[in-house]
């Protein structure tokens, strides 16, 4: 329970308390609770269908939340929707640009709909082309860009007004290696400018890189929060072994002294420590035949996910 | 924060689109007027005069009464009226469907009244789904009874010379020459009281009738329904790109700004009236040149057409956005979009149309609006008489279709 909320929230530019979003009897996001500081990255972990969009379009304003507070730059998103929403971008996880239309024309349009105008506008417009390498692009239509200028237009959409929070839905969804790295720079860069960012992902890698803290999102619940290294100790020094096989008409029981995550009629999954030098022991407790392969995982945010949901990032 | 800008920045974006879409443009305009032209060659008039059936019922069979009927057989009238000769059932039957303009029934004895100076009836019995014609057969009634009573009154003694001649059908030639010197001298003692007046409301009629003959064409009929077809036409595109902008994910990020949606959707109307403007200006200064349509009365009929197309596309949104899934949203407002034309007189004027058709065709937004504007930019009827009462039904559908549709299009988020 939560007294004085005001002033503990403006210490942070986005503040969740107790999120929840059913769909009748389905529940979307349930009790998600988080905070993003200014100039602090914080990522939103989990597979697809796991509430991070839910969780986006509830902060955004698209959803209304069946309970749950949301604060923005000290602004209630469901009672001071307009103050909260000045302070917001928004960078969709589908593309929302007028694609017969051209890449300046797309943000002289969405910078007006921040309120932006005039010289202001005409600047920023310049800024964030330059900053997503679009400048030379800036007049050809969105319908003749590439997948990942596409993306890098959607980018520079939201953050034309400068918002103090960015939400990121899965923004390098799709996107060629080089527009993905034109993206995560811009982002870095807005981070080091002191915007908070929630960034949503299911690329591990993105979140390892740029998130200060990440929250593990399965099944619309928060799993695990924390820094990255603070993430990964949850793992100690195990290791994620996944046999792959025939495991019907084996007793679990083989596997006593490790700790199994998964035990499926083709799948087992268990953490070891030192693998490597225990793995020709472990394989000689199963009867012959019965593994067709055989892969060990380094403590990493994937085994972590793996070990607490059971299930791979990407399912 | 840009709240009153931003309708007008939506608006000027829409309209950037609508135009750079150049084929869309030109099939809005293009279509009715190719439509119009095939019509008009379909009813075979080619723009040349419409024409209607007139209905006879004689029970008199006398000189008197074919003298009647022979007014709409000869002259300008033989150019508009096809004359059919019908029993009383027969007559009734035609009226109930609609298919004749006027039905004239001439009673037993009314040849014998006109004659005797008695008072007699003729029953007009008019198609309601139809009004030039109709009027026109009722005016020239009125016309040709009115002259029958100045002949009972001037020639009372003359036409009692002739009675028993016509009865008997025995005409004697002295008898004849005096009943003719009396009608020449009654007519020259007269002359200087009858002519002047007569000369005068004969230049007077020919004005009106140049008017009204000349300009009541088929083609000039179908020319406002056509214009009401692009102003459909363009109204249901414009409705549907809302869809349009709810899929590629325009509506749903414009939700994250501080710019509401209502100010989107007021844009949207602007972007409308903005467009239907162009289509009317278009269409209606070459409508208004080619048919010779008073000048003065252009702006107004532009602007009442700006009006019908929004309230129409108000209508077309509501459908629109009521529907789950765009797929949905075009099928069904495609689907609402031809009973429109057809019964609202874009197809075919509603004065061609059958009675029932036509009453149906009336109560549709774009039908009574049409009628309307039909009413006084064709019929000269006064414009507070003709436009009116469509002007506030019209207001009336428009505003609450907007109230309507700000609050539907919030819904729009969560369908996509």
């Amino acid at each position: 329970m939560i007294v004085n909320r005001k002033r503990p929230w403006q210490k942070h530019m986005i503040q969740i308390e107790a999120l929840t979003k059913n769909y009748g009897q389905f529940t979307a996001a349930e009790d998600i609770t988080f905070e993003v500081k200014t100039g602090e990255i914080f990522g939103l972990l989990g597979p697809n269908g796991a509430g991070k969009s839910t969780t986006i379009n509830c902060i955004s304003g698209l959803l209304k939340p069946s309970l749950g507070e949301i604060n923005i730059n000290g602004h209630s998103v469901l009672s001071e929707a307009i103050k909260a929403k000045a302070s917001l971008g928004l960078v969709p996880q589908d593309l929302a640009l007028y694609e017969d239309l051209s890449g300046q024309e797309n943000l002289n349009f969405w910078g007006q709909a921040y309120g932006l105008s005039g010289e202001k506008l005409n600047n920023r417009i310049k800024t964030v082309l330059d900053q997503v390498g679009l400048t030379s692009r800036a007049k050809d239509l969105v319908s003749t860009y590439s997948g990942g200028m596409k993306r890098r237009l959607n980018f520079a959409c939201a953050i034309l007004h400068e918002p103090q929070a960015l939400l990121l839905d899965e923004p390098t969804v799709g996107v060629d290696p080089q527009s993905r790295e034109h993206l995560l720079s811009a982002v870095e860069q807005l981070k080091a400018q002191g915007t908070a960012v929630l960034y949503t992902t299911h690329y591990m890698e993105e979140a390892e890189r740029l998130c200060d803290r990440i929250a593990i999102i399965d099944h619309g619940k928060i799993i695990a929060v924390g820094t990255v290294d603070e993430l990964r100790s949850q793992m100690g020094e195990k290791d994620l072994i996944t046999l792959n096989g025939d495991f019907d008409a084996v007793e679990q029981t083989v596997l006593t002294e490790f700790e199994v995550i998964e035990w499926q009629d083709h799948t087992v999954r268990f953490m070891a420590e030192n693998a490597a030098s225990q793995l020709s022991e472990l394989l000689a407790k199963f009867p012959q035949g019965t593994i067709k392969q055989t892969a060990v995982q380094q403590a990493n945010l994937e085994s972590l996910f793996i070990k607490l949901t059971g299930r791979e990032l990407r399912d | 924060m840009g709240g009153t800008r931003m309708p007008f920045t939506v608006a000027g974006i829409r309209l950037k689109r609508v135009l750079r879409e150049k084929w869309g443009l030109i099939s809005w305009l293009a279509i009715p007027i190719i439509i119009v032209f095939l019509m008009s060659l379909i009813a075979g008039t080619g723009g040349g005069k419409m024409t209607g059936r007139l209905l006879v019922t004689d029970h008199d069979e006398t000189g008197v009464s074919q003298f009647i009927i022979g007014g709409f057989s000869q002259g300008p009238m033989a150019e508009i009226f096809t004359v059919k000769q019908v029993s009383e059932t027969e007559g009734k039957a035609l009226m109930d469907d609609g298919d004749a303009s006027a039905w004239i029934v001439l009673e037993q004895g009314f040849g014998d009244a006109v004659l005797n100076n008695q008072p007699t009836k003729i029953k007009l019995v008019k198609n309601p789904a139809q009004s030039i014609l109709p009027q026109m057969v009722e005016s020239s009634m009125k016309l040709l009874v009115d002259a029958a009573s100045y002949v009972q009154v001037l020639f009372a003694k003359e036409l009692a010379v002739l009675k028993p001649m016509l009865e008997t059908q025995k005409f004697n030639d002295a008898e004849l020459v005096i009943l003719t010197l009396g009608i020449k001298n009654q007519i020259e003692r007269l002359e200087e009281t009858l002519f002047p007046p007569q000369l005068k409301m004969v230049e007077q009629q020919v004005e009106q009738s140049v008017d009204e003959a000349t300009n009541i064409t088929f083609a000039l009929l179908m020319f406002p329904g056509a214009v009401f077809m692009a102003l459909i036409f363009s109204a249901n595109s414009m409705g549907l790109y809302i869809w349009d902008d709810a899929t590629n994910g325009v509506i749903p990020r414009l939700s994250s700004t501080p710019a509401a949606l209502k100010a989107y959707f007021n844009g949207q109307v602007i972007a409308a009236a903005l467009l239907f403007l162009l289509i009317v200006f278009i269409l209606g200064l070459l409508g208004g040149l080619y048919f010779d349509l008073p000048l003065i009365k252009l702006p107004l009929m532009m602007l009442w057409l700006t009006f019908s197309g929004l309230v129409i596309y108000q209508l077309f949104c509501m459908i629109s956005l009521l529907m789950p899934t765009a797929k949905s949203a075009v099928i069904v407002v495609n689907a609402t979009s031809f009973p429109l034309l057809m019964l609202g007189g874009s197809f075919f004027p509603m004065e061609t149309m059958p009675t029932w058709l036509a009453t149906i065709g009336q109560f549709l937004p774009n039908g009574f609006l049409l009628q309307g504007l039909k009413d006084w930019l064709i019929r000269a009827e006064p414009m507070a008489e003709a436009l009116m009462w469509p002007f506030v039904l019209g207001l009336v559908m428009f505003s609450v279709l907007w109230l309507v549709n700000r609050v539907l299009i919030r819904r729009l988020i969560h369908k996509v």
